[in-house]
């Protein structure tokens, strides 16, 4: 793999959803992604945004593998998708991980946080023995900030802020290069936003993690993303660097999603302003 | 301005939980003029939904009660009303709408069904009348197709569409007070904006006042003339909201500017406020903020603060504030911009914390 090579490309990328229709009445599609195509550079943030319906959490689930693509092309490190069979395939789940918007479903409340931390490296291996795959999700605890004690509790015992850290240190349990934030911080306060966020910063830093973030806040993208998609009805109508969608956004689609968020951001502000006038 | 519209004086509201008694809400007072927007904001558990719940009275019982306090709406205390009287009150002088409008309104009847039966329960139009007031109403709220969407289930209807008819049926009966909970956080951005722009419009035309609950800095900034801050029960600051953003005094609401994320901060770790919100049964003895806040010093952990007023209209709960506090540590003065309050003592985390720019 050369380095100039993006870790993740994504090809003309199509996802129609086949809507009922009375019988003998012809097909009608939705088309939730329609020909999208975007490069994910190794160690940067790329981030969607969008309103609900816009396609978004579609392709994420695309890129997991959870979901088959009508048509188009997944490259990820330099290979195909569609050409990886078997064991190969399966890594993909290792190498990609994903932590979704709220805690409180994406936790399993009948696995103490041991369970949680353990069952990934279990299925792809990691850790000779139960005692070091329990070392290691203690480190990784330590990693989020929460004790070693946390193992033995369940995620009801856990606030809003610190199941998304148990749902992060899970993500990073099997090691990935890569990974899908959906609205990681959208169910939490601001207060516990901003400890979230550090953290995925901090190790974003230590762990050269690649990130696609899926969010329409867009005061989170542009703190954190390198670069930004906007999506509207499955494709994407922007792109650019956080700078250029934020100081001189193009389409008026971008212009109508940048002054819908109410902020605090006295350049926000301004464009706010200046969309009243 | 003549009478104040709401005054909710030295409110508690507690619970009886299994862990002891939940003061959920604790002391709070503010007051809502006429056709003004006051905003409550706090983060989850600060009691500033249970503050409106108390208002009109639907506290969750038994596990819930008024402990105390007083709330005067036009001069009288809803308090000694009857629990007739103050089904009267609700829905007609004093409306409230929620996050999710799908739990408020009933799914087994059409739009037009509970439009019209909010008007008849409060006997302001019956019949036909009633039918042609609503989708009036309905029109008013920028529905297109009023006369369809009355035919239908809230099911059918998006979620913007949903709180549009919530808004509708808060209005029937010309509220003088609408209490809005959280009203666009379950909706996409667009339509949130869409919703709090109809919701200013709609406040210019009827003269209602509003009192917007939410945990967004943002909306309360573009809505709200008054805000009230709260914190693990009570009201920890209160002042103009462009006095607020500009001069934010507590450390908690200092604490929560500096933890936004914005382009600004690109690059930088974000402010974070250390340690949880405490448990409403075991809240600190004295500042409920002490064990988080970066100017903490003796007298914190010993005397609650009382609220000072630090400028005309700004009140803060700190002692930072307060020149009857003996000890003060030297430099605590008044927080205007660039001249922070200094946190002198040792071994307290020191930390800058910026107003927002």
């Amino acid at each position: 793999m050369s380095e100039g090579m993006p870790l993740l490309s994504v090809r003309n990328l199509k996802k129609y959803f086949k809507m009922r229709t009375p019988l003998f009445q012809p097909a009608v599609y939705k088309k939730a992604v329609d020909d999208v195509s975007f490069d994910v550079p190794r160690g940067h943030t790329l981030a969607l945004v969008g309103e609900s319906g816009s396609g978004k959490s579609t392709i994420g689930l695309m890129l997991l593998d959870l979901l088959e693509p009508t048509s188009g092309e997944i490259i990820y490190d330099g290979r195909p998708f569609a050409d990886r069979r078997g064991r190969e395939r399966l890594a993909l789940r290792r190498e990609m991980q994903v932590v979704f918007q709220d805690p409180y479903a994406s936790l399993n409340a009948r696995m103490d946080v041991r369970e949680t931390l353990t069952e990934g490296m279990l299925v792809h291996g990691i850790g000779a023995n139960a005692r070091e795959r329990e070392e290691r999700a203690a480190e990784l605890l330590r990693k989020v900030s929460l004790g070693p004690d946390a193992l033995n509790r369940y995620p009801h015992e856990f606030s809003g802020g610190q199941r998304q850290r148990i749902a992060i240190a899970r993500a990073l349990s099997v090691e990935p290069q890569f990974i899908v934030l959906d609205e990681p911080t959208s169910a939490l306060d601001v207060s516990v936003q901003s400890q979230v966020l550090n953290l995925l910063r901090q190790l974003q830093r230590d762990h050269g993690l690649t990130y696609l973030f899926v969010t329409h806040n867009l005061d989170v993208v542009g703190y954190l993303a390198d670069t930004v998609c906007v999506m509207e009805a499955g494709k994407i109508v922007e792109r650019g660097t956080v700078d250029e969608i934020f100081d001189t956004p193009k389409e008026a689609y971008t212009r109508r999603l940048l002054s819908a968020i109410p902020s605090l951001d006295p350049a926000m502000q301004e464009l706010l302003a200046q969309s009243r006038t | 301005m003549a009478q104040p519209l709401l005054q909710v004086m030295d409110l508690c509201t507690y619970f009886h939980t299994p862990y002891g008694v939940a003061r959920a809400v604790d002391g709070v007072s503010f007051t809502v003029n006429p056709g003004e927007t006051v905003g409550i904001v706090g983060e989850s558990g600060c009691g500033k939904s249970m503050t409106a719940l108390s208002i009109l009275q639907l506290v969750p019982e038994p596990a819930g009660y008024i402990a105390g306090g007083r709330i005067l709406f036009e001069g009288s205390d809803l308090l000694d009303l009857s629990w007739s009287q103050m089904r009267n009150l609700r829905g007609k002088d004093i409306a409230m709408i929620f996050q999710e409008p799908m739990t408020s309104l009933n799914a087994v009847f059409t739009v037009g069904w509970q439009m019209k039966e909010i008007m008849q329960v409060h006997g302001t139009a019956e019949g036909e009348e009633a039918y042609k007031r609503a989708v009036e109403l309905l029109d008013h709220v920028r529905i297109p197709n009023a006369a369809q969407i009355m035919r239908q289930y809230p099911h059918e209807l998006s979620g913007g569409m949903r709180q549009r008819v919530m808004i509708a049926m808060a209005l029937a009966n010309k509220p003088k007070l609408l209490i809005a909970d959280e009203p666009t956080t379950a909706l996409d951005v667009t339509v949130q904006a869409q919703i709090l722009e109809l919701m200013r419009d709609l406040q210019a035309e009827m003269g209602m006042a509003i009192l917007l609950i939410t945990h967004d800095l943002g909306i309360v900034a573009k809505m709200a003339s008054q805000v009230v801050v709260m914190y693990a029960g009570q009201v920890v600051e209160n002042a103009p909201s462009r006095v607020l953003y500009r001069n934010p005094q507590h450390p908690y609401t200092r604490g929560l500017f500096a933890s936004l994320p914005s382009r600004n901060q690109r690059g930088h770790d974000l402010h974070t406020l250390e340690g949880t919100v405490p448990q409403a049964t075991n809240w600190p003895p004295a500042c409920r903020f002490e064990p988080r806040c970066a100017y903490r010093w003796g007298s914190c952990a010993k005397v609650m603060p009382r609220a000072i007023e630090t400028e005309p209209g700004h009140i803060a709960r700190c002692h930072l504030y307060d020149a009857n506090i003996a000890d003060r540590p030297e430099g605590a003065t008044e927080g205007r911009n660039g001249t922070e309050p200094a946190a002198v003592q040792a071994g307290s985390p020191v930390r800058s914390v910026e107003a927002p720019s």
